[in-house]
């Protein structure tokens, strides 16, 4: 049992927090000083978001298909992206345990990590308001 | 579980730990003329020797190389043109002899950026691709559509001629990006070798501020693996004999270069104590040396001999319970602790630096006030910083540079 159904639910959801985020007027500038475009490639169900962070750029969220191309890969079930999202995954051991994969300059993407703990209770509120409150049950 | 934040958890059972140290270690006298005989169990049988100019000129390879066939294995050839930082262009070239010559295995003799230059030349040369292409942790392939099992690469020995960096038996290398004026890293179990040979004949000729640099890098390792929020049990019991090892041997193996004893014992400890890197278990003394050397050129050694006091202190004064694992390490070296341990500690260590002959202070190597905010970047950007028992903000690290100035 996987958490999302298909890709289009990965995309309402964590999609839809990528794209939050990139609006947020405080969050969305420190994201971007990472100056660099990030995929994520999740499996089961099969999915990818790439998002470009630039730092004099607009924020831009790709999900599905893009022209974007990517300099830093993350591989992971989306199982463990929604986990991620909810403070239930603690990065350094999934990247240990090879339940998240990286490639390229990953210390571009680590760096944000501490920044995403303000995240975790804003998705599980955008889960619950999307009437999903099972999803945020992990 | 935990997220990041603030959930740490500094001693008791862990929800997971990983350890691996898979290296077969062989130590003692008179090794290197064996080294053939002992490269031939991991499978080694034509040799690619992988060194530098300056090893060369100790008359080291030559020794080696002799070691090499009089075990019975052929020299495919021998590359002694590693440079001070490895880059991606020579361990191109190291890969491209390794196939020219037919080469199966190769060994490395020197420091750790021969080292790292044989590990990521074993890589291309087994897998293909560029360096830059390989940048990550946990990236190599694996059997079963990645799922299973790391790939093996082809043999790699190391014969260490410092006392430092215990790439010997790490997990990762560093690669310089020269165009980019970055250090890179990847890491991933299948590039540990196979076989580790500790002589103190191979650094006897190691100079003393050569000694006194590497031995501090090893030191930092040892009480960063101990006080990291990714420490583990497994791992302890590594750093804690390693600091003891150096603790009783550093001093000696800097002051008197002809002490094989000394030597030796730093070779063993310096092996020990890069263990618990493979657990992720470093700290934000890492985190400030690299932008140090990445922007200013100071040796990694010399900058976490720098760093690492100031780091001691801003971390023993996060918590009870990071102070309790510095008091182990205190108390491990004798010292008396009727105030702050992370004081007692940081001083201590402070005196031990002064009296290797090494600087003190970041103005001493270049590092300039107007560079704080680069160097403060770099390190807030850096993977130690995430595994640091204290949550640091940009702040934090600006202030632990400018202390150190
Ligand atoms: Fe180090």
């Amino acid at each position: 049992m996987t958490y999302f159904k298909d890709d289009q639910e990965v995309y309402q959801y964590l999609g839809q927090l990528f794209l939050d985020l990139l609006a947020d007027e405080e969050l969305a500038p420190k994201f971007r000083a990472a100056n660099t475009i990030v995929q994520y490639c999740y499996h089961n169900p099969e999915s990818q978001i790439t998002v470009k962070l630039m730092a004099a750029q607009e924020g831009q969220v790709d999900l599905g298909p893009t022209r974007l191309e990517p300099e830093v890969v993350m591989t992971m079930d989306a199982d463990t992206a929604h986990r991620f999202w909810l403070g239930k995954v603690n990065v350094t051991v999934a990247l240990a345990r090879g339940q998240i994969k990286a490639k390229g300059p990953v210390a571009k993407i680590l760096r944000l990590v501490p920044l995403t703990k303000p995240v975790f209770p804003r998705y599980k509120a955008q889960l619950q308001a999307a009437g999903r409150g099972d999803l945020a049950e992990v | 579980m935990t997220g990041f934040a603030d959930e740490r958890q500094m001693a008791g059972f862990k929800d997971f730990y990983q350890f691996s140290a898979p290296t077969r270690v062989i130590a003692g006298r008179d090794l290197l003329a064996s080294a053939g005989f002992e490269f031939a169990k991991e499978g080694a049988r034509r040799v690619l020797l992988v060194s530098d100019a300056v090893i060369r000129a100790t008359g080291l390879v030559d020794r080696v190389a002799e070691g090499v066939t009089d075990g019975g294995l052929e020299l495919a050839a021998i590359f002694d043109a590693v440079p001070q930082d490895s880059d991606g262009a020579v361990v191109a070239q190291i890969a491209a002899l390794a196939r020219e010559t037919g080469a199966d295995s190769f060994l490395a003799l020197g420091g750790g950026s021969v080292m790292d230059s044989a590990k990521v030349a074993n890589l291309l040369f087994t897998h293909g691709g560029s360096a830059r292409e390989w940048e990550g942790y946990y990236g190599l392939p694996r059997a079963d559509d990645g799922a299973g099992r790391a790939l093996e690469l082809a043999p790699l020995a190391c014969i260490p001629t410092t006392a430092g960096t215990g790439s010997e038996v790490s997990f990762a290398a560093v690669i310089k990006d020269r165009e980019a004026h970055v250090k890179y890293q990847i890491g991933d179990f299948a590039l540990i070798p196979r076989l580790a040979i500790l002589d103190p004949a191979a650094t006897l000729t190691l100079p003393p501020a050569l000694a006194a640099s590497t031995g501090m890098d090893a030191m930092t390792h040892a009480i960063e693996g101990y006080v990291s929020r990714d420490w583990n049990a497994h791992a302890d019991a590594y750093a804690l004999h390693a600091l003891a090892l150096i603790h009783a041997n550093l001093e000696r193996a800097v002051h008197s270069p002809a002490d094989e004893s000394a030597r030796g014992n730093m070779l063993i400890a310096a092996s020990l104590a890069i263990v618990p890197t493979t657990s992720g278990a470093l700290g934000i003394a890492h985190s400030l040396s690299h932008p140090c050397g990445a922007l200013y050129d100071v040796p990694h050694g010399v900058a976490n001999a720098i760093n690492l006091p100031g780091t001691i202190e801003y971390n023993a004064a996060g918590g009870d319970d990071i102070a309790a694992r510095y008091r182990d390490l205190a108390e491990l070296l004798g010292l008396e602790s009727a105030g702050e341990v992370g004081q007692t500690l940081a001083d201590h260590i402070r005196g031990l630096v002064v009296s290797l002959g090494l600087p003190t202070r970041l103005s001493q190597v270049g590092v300039t006030e107007a560079g704080i905010p680069a160097l403060v970047e770099g390190a807030m950007g850096d993977a130690c910083t995430l595994v640091n028992p204290r949550v640091p903000t940009a702040e934090d690290l600006a202030e632990l540079y400018r202390r150190a100035l």
